[in-house]
């Protein structure tokens, strides 16, 4: 309707002329469309329908695009299911078989961390934050210091990692890309809490786990040995902790919103290194001697006393409180955090002996 | 006034979380998984299916093999927390469901299977099981004394 009357406004315009020469003159050549691709398909027909919870990346993996072989020799962007281009140069990626990346719970993961996401900026009640006595306001801010440098170095080894898993097993890139982005929200979030309330970042942290996982060059599942077993374990339960020593709602909120996030890395490193150890012989025994390496390096940032200290003022409420009960709930919590590590290890079979110095955190029985 | 604990007030429970937006958004969800809830001797069976929790039944001991996970407390710590929500409009900040599983000795939320993997459902869906308890403060509750 709209072509019809601009043709008639154009009859009437001074470029009428104009107008009329062009329509008279003969058609551009346009070559017969070829349209070969449109066979180029390796099952037709797939009509998957969305089910009680949508239309979700795992339901799409029927016929031939559910088949998700144990390796992947394609080395180029090729989505899993279409027809490659012959002579496309390989980007090298370095992780390609399945075994070196794969968690059967991923795509689930996926949809949960997209679906289940929530914004710093605006669903933390940070009205409930009130001034808080200096010497506690100090301990908070050093610990959300320390842990916004736990999300950043999460973020670096899930990216430094996620670049090099072809593209046969896009359901794990594609989790890990939430993973970061939900590290990306920590590294905020936990920013936030230290700059809101009259505080402000405090001391870095020695950092020899951080490099740890970041050094670690041995293969994906060895860095999620790290990231899960050690750091992860560890950082869910100091927010279990901080969680339950919170000073308002928005840090309880905060505290267990990072902790629900955190939860699907653990889920995803937990069936990862099942997957892994199913499929190779050796890989308890690596996982063993790689967290028996780590011990050395865990033990040093332990034995720093800035986090501990840190820690037993927001649990004891304040200076004072930190030499009695805060040490306690402290000393509580590494109990948790060694009885976690070792329920995992015992879940994964993985042999696993306390080092010395953390023996009196080591369940009695 | 619905007593707790029964299928009642769960139901009760449900029917408020189910329609509420709000418990979609800010770290709830989606949510699949089947909690057993333990009050004293008594046993119920949670189900969540993506944003509802689809249904609350009586069960057994022996149900509590198939769940995920179960929280388990006895009455009066059960009747606290809901009175604690009661008050606050939501849980207070000694009564999250964290916290009670850190503040006991056996912890609130365990299995029967003792698979590290489903356990951890506790973790991954804590904000929903949360807003679900919150739910309850729009309910008049009783309790057999």
């Amino acid at each position: 309707m709209k072509a019809v009357k601009a043709a008639a406004k154009a009859v009437k315009s001074p470029h009428a002329e104009t107008v009329r020469k062009a329509v008279a003159a003969p058609m551009l050549e346009i070559p017969e469309p070829k349209l070969t691709w449109m066979n180029k398909s390796r099952q037709w027909g797939v009509r998957v329908k969305p089910g009680k919870k949508g239309l979700t990346l795992g339901s799409l993996n029927v016929g031939i695009y559910g088949e998700i072989p144990m390796d992947w020799p394609d080395q180029t962007r090729n989505p899993r299911g279409a027809i490659g281009r012959k002579g496309m140069p390989p980007v090298g990626y370095m992780l390609r078989s399945k075994s070196q990346v794969w968690a059967d719970c991923a795509a689930d993961l996926y949809e949960e961390a997209i679906q289940r996401r929530w914004a710093p900026a605006t669903d933390v009640p940070w009205d409930t934050v009130k001034p808080l006595p200096d010497d506690l306001e100090r301990a908070v801010c050093q610990v959300n210091t320390e842990l916004s440098q736990y999300a950043n170095v999460e973020i670096e080894v899930i990216s430094a990692w996620q670049h090099q898993m072809v593209y046969g097993y896009h359901e794990v890139k594609q989790y890990l890309a939430t993973a970061g982005f939900d590290a990306a929200r920590h590294y905020e979030v936990f920013r936030k809490r230290a700059l809101m309330n009259g505080g402000g970042l405090g001391l870095e942290g020695p950092g020899q786990v951080n490099r740890m996982i970041l050094e670690s060059r041995g293969g994906w599942t060895e860095a999620v040995v790290y990231l899960v077993l050690v750091r992860g374990l560890f950082a869910q339960t100091i927010l279990r902790y901080l969680e339950h020593y919170a000073s308002n709602e928005a840090e309880s909120f905060i505290y267990r919103n990072v902790l629900q996030d955190k939860a699907r890395l653990l889920t995803y490193g937990l069936d990862h290194l099942k997957f892994a150890i199913a499929h190779n012989e050796d890989q308890k025994q690596i996982i063993a001697t790689l967290l028996a390496i780590g011990d050395g390096l865990f033990i040093r940032d332990f034995n720093d006393p800035v986090l501990r200290e840190a820690l037993a003022i927001v649990f004891g409420g304040s200076i004072e409180g930190a030499r009695g009960a805060g040490m306690d709930v402290y000393h509580d919590m590494m109990r948790a955090y060694i009885s976690t590590h070792l329920e995992y290890c015992q879940w994964l079979d993985v042999p696993r002996r306390i080092p010395e110095q953390l023996e009196q955190y080591a369940p009695q029985d | 006034m619905t007593a707790f604990p029964s299928v009642e007030w769960f139901d009760d429970v449900r029917d408020i979380f189910n329609h509420e937006d709000s418990f979609r958004g800010g770290g709830g969800g989606q949510c699949n998984c089947v909690a057993g809830i333990k009050v004293g001797n008594e046993i119920f069976v949670l189900t969540f299916e993506g944003f509802e929790c689809a249904g609350a039944r009586k069960a057994s001991l022996g149900d509590l093999d198939e769940v995920d996970f179960y929280l388990d407390m006895e009455i009066l710590e059960w009747q606290a927390m809901i009175e604690n929500i009661r008050q606050n409009g939501h849980a207070g900040l000694g009564y999250t469901l964290n916290t009670l599983d850190l503040d006991r000795a056996e912890r609130l939320a365990t299995s029967v299977h003792g698979d590290q993997y489903r356990e951890d459902l506790f973790f991954r869906y804590n904000q929903t099981l949360q807003y679900f308890f919150d739910a309850s403060s729009r309910i008049a509750t009783e309790f057999a004394s």
